[in-house]
């Protein structure tokens, strides 16, 4: 009874002090950014190369362009990254909960007398540690990355067969003509770029 | 609580080990290769036909696991009952609210968040009850993983109640698990090697799918799907891909609940009320046991009256309403391990 009170006392002086500390950090300056490219619609696309045709073609289904035009109508929503930004409830009551996790994780650390535990703790941060050095190697590629299926974009031109892959549909700014960007790596080399 | 009687069901099975796990595989590929085929088909066709079987077959089980006499679980029953009861009802109030126009949409991620956080502190005041009574282990670990739950669900409530819709029907496979070792345990080293082929099935279809054009849902009722599945929380992913996935869960889920608890371990016809030890007790409820069954009988073919003259609304209807037979699964599972 004693220690949990002591626990609880602990916890609200914590909490208090998070009061004063009131996290008054500037406003980071808008990047440039802020007003590029904007991803609305996620679509198949396939490229064919036609030796008889006599201008470059695209070809859009009225159902998928009319969905297009739903999704621009939409603007694309927001990221989750924004949503959280522009909620400081949301915000507070992440940081209060992952409060309360670290502090009750590390009483049940500390009152677990068990080696078993203490072993499991231990596996557990090092399979954290590993996943997260894994990931800052392979730049969090989870899963084969979306650029693969247009590794043999040359060759299949060349060899006038089809190639085909997932599109991101993205409004830009400005009146620009459009503009297909295809996720080419150089080979033979030691990285990916 | 009435164990299952082991000798009898060993007796009746017809089936072997090699047997049921070919069953099962087999089962799987076909219900993911329907569901990538024609997923907004496959996604009316079976709520249509499984949703209220499946939730009355459910309702049974939970039955055949309630004990005639609560005794020391007393308390873990009130407030696994409770909990069900004033979640269930705010969830059905958040929408009812939100069309009476007492609070904004804006609030919306809010609201969930609060009911997210009210569901993951009930899951885990019930972990806790269910642990005193075990007094095997130290189970304080479960608070620091809610709270960690609940953090993750105020970051971002919407996604984390998506998680919760595709996580919901790989729960049944839990209750399989849980149920062999009772029933069968000779089956469950191979039940379980099979459940390793399932990610198997899964990123197969993600890997085919992700690069599918997004679904058509030009209509109430197709986009009620591609939403349900999360196609607006996650546009940079093809909703073809989204709904497949969510359709392939709920046919294992339904198969689950309808085909295989009810079929392995059987014990009697499932008609009859006196396989269920809460009716069977001398100091049980036949009566009331056998009237909630019928009475839960009748909601289904309400249902499938419902889906023939409105299946947009009754959809509607029936994703809110059955909020309370996910929860109702929280309880249940901790009682069986």
């Amino acid at each position: 009874m004693k220690r949990t009170l002591m626990l609880s006392a602990v916890i609200c002086a914590l909490l208090a002090s998070a009061i004063f500390a009131f996290g008054d950090i500037a406003r980071p300056k808008p990047s440039p950014a802020a007003a590029e490219a904007k991803v609305i619609f996620y679509s198949g696309l396939t490229v064919v190369s036609d030796p008889k045709a006599f201008e470059a073609r695209l070809q859009i289904s009225q159902d998928t362009f009319k969905r297009m035009q739903e999704a621009a109508a939409r603007d694309g929503g927001s990221s989750l990254s924004q949503n959280i930004m522009h909620s400081s409830t949301r915000t507070i009551m992440a940081g209060l909960f992952m409060f309360l996790a670290v502090s009750f994780g590390g009483v049940w650390l500390a009152r677990s007398n068990q080696r078993r535990n203490h072993r499991s703790v231990a596996a557990v941060l090092l399979i954290a540690v590993v996943l997260g050095i894994g990931t800052v190697i392979v730049r969090a590629n989870a899963g084969p990355p979306p650029y693969i299926r247009w590794q043999n974009l040359p060759q299949s031109l060349k060899d006038g067969k089809e190639t085909s892959g997932g599109v991101q549909i993205e409004l830009v700014p400005g009146d620009d003509n459009m503009k297909l960007i295809i996720p080419l790596r150089k080979t033979g080399g030691k990285g990916e770029e | 609580m009435a164990g299952w009687p082991r000798a009898k069901t060993r007796e009746r099975t017809r089936v072997s080990a090699k047997g049921f796990a070919v069953i099962l595989v087999c089962s799987a590929i076909v219900s993911a290769a329907m569901a990538s085929w024609l997923p907004l088909q496959m996604s009316i066709v079976t709520v249509f036909l499984f949703a209220g079987p499946h939730n009355w077959f459910e309702a049974r089980y939970f039955l055949m696991r309630l004990p005639a006499r609560f005794g020391r679980s007393r308390n873990f029953f009130i407030v696994a009952f409770a909990g069900i009861g004033v979640l269930t009802l705010a969830y059905v109030s958040l929408p009812a609210l939100y069309y009476a126009n007492v609070w904004s949409g804006a609030n919306w991620p809010n609201a969930i968040a609060v009911w997210n956080t009210a569901m993951i502190l009930w899951i885990g005041a019930l972990v806790l009850m269910r642990a005193r009574q075990k007094r095997n282990g130290d189970w304080f670990w479960v608070l620091p993983i809610a709270f960690t739950l609940c953090a993750f669900n105020w970051l971002a409530p919407e996604l984390f109640s998506l998680a919760i819709v595709y996580a919901h029907p790989l729960v049944a496979l839990w209750f399989l698990d849980r149920h062999l070792r009772r029933t069968k345990p000779e089956w469950l080293s191979i039940y379980r090697r099979c459940l390793m082929f399932l990610p198997l099935v899964i990123g197969g279809m993600l890997w085919q799918l992700s690069r599918t054009s997004s679904l058509a849902d030009d209509n109430g009722l197709f986009w009620r799907i591609t939403q349900h599945a999360g196609a607006e929380l996650l546009p940079n992913v093809s909703s073809h891909m989204l709904v497949s996935t969510h359709v392939f869960l709920e046919l294992l889920h339904y198969g689950v609940w309808i085909v295989a608890l009810p079929l392995i371990g059987a014990t009697g016809a499932i008609w009859k009320v006196k396989a269920i030890p809460i009716a069977s007790h001398s100091r049980g409820f036949p009566k009331l046991i056998a009237g909630i069954l019928i009475f839960s009988l009748l909601i289904v073919a309400a249902l499938w009256m419902g889906f023939s003259f409105n299946y947009s609304m009754t959809r509607d209807i029936y994703f809110t309403v059955a909020i309370a037979h996910v929860l109702a699964e929280a309880p249940f599972l901790l009682r069986m391990i």
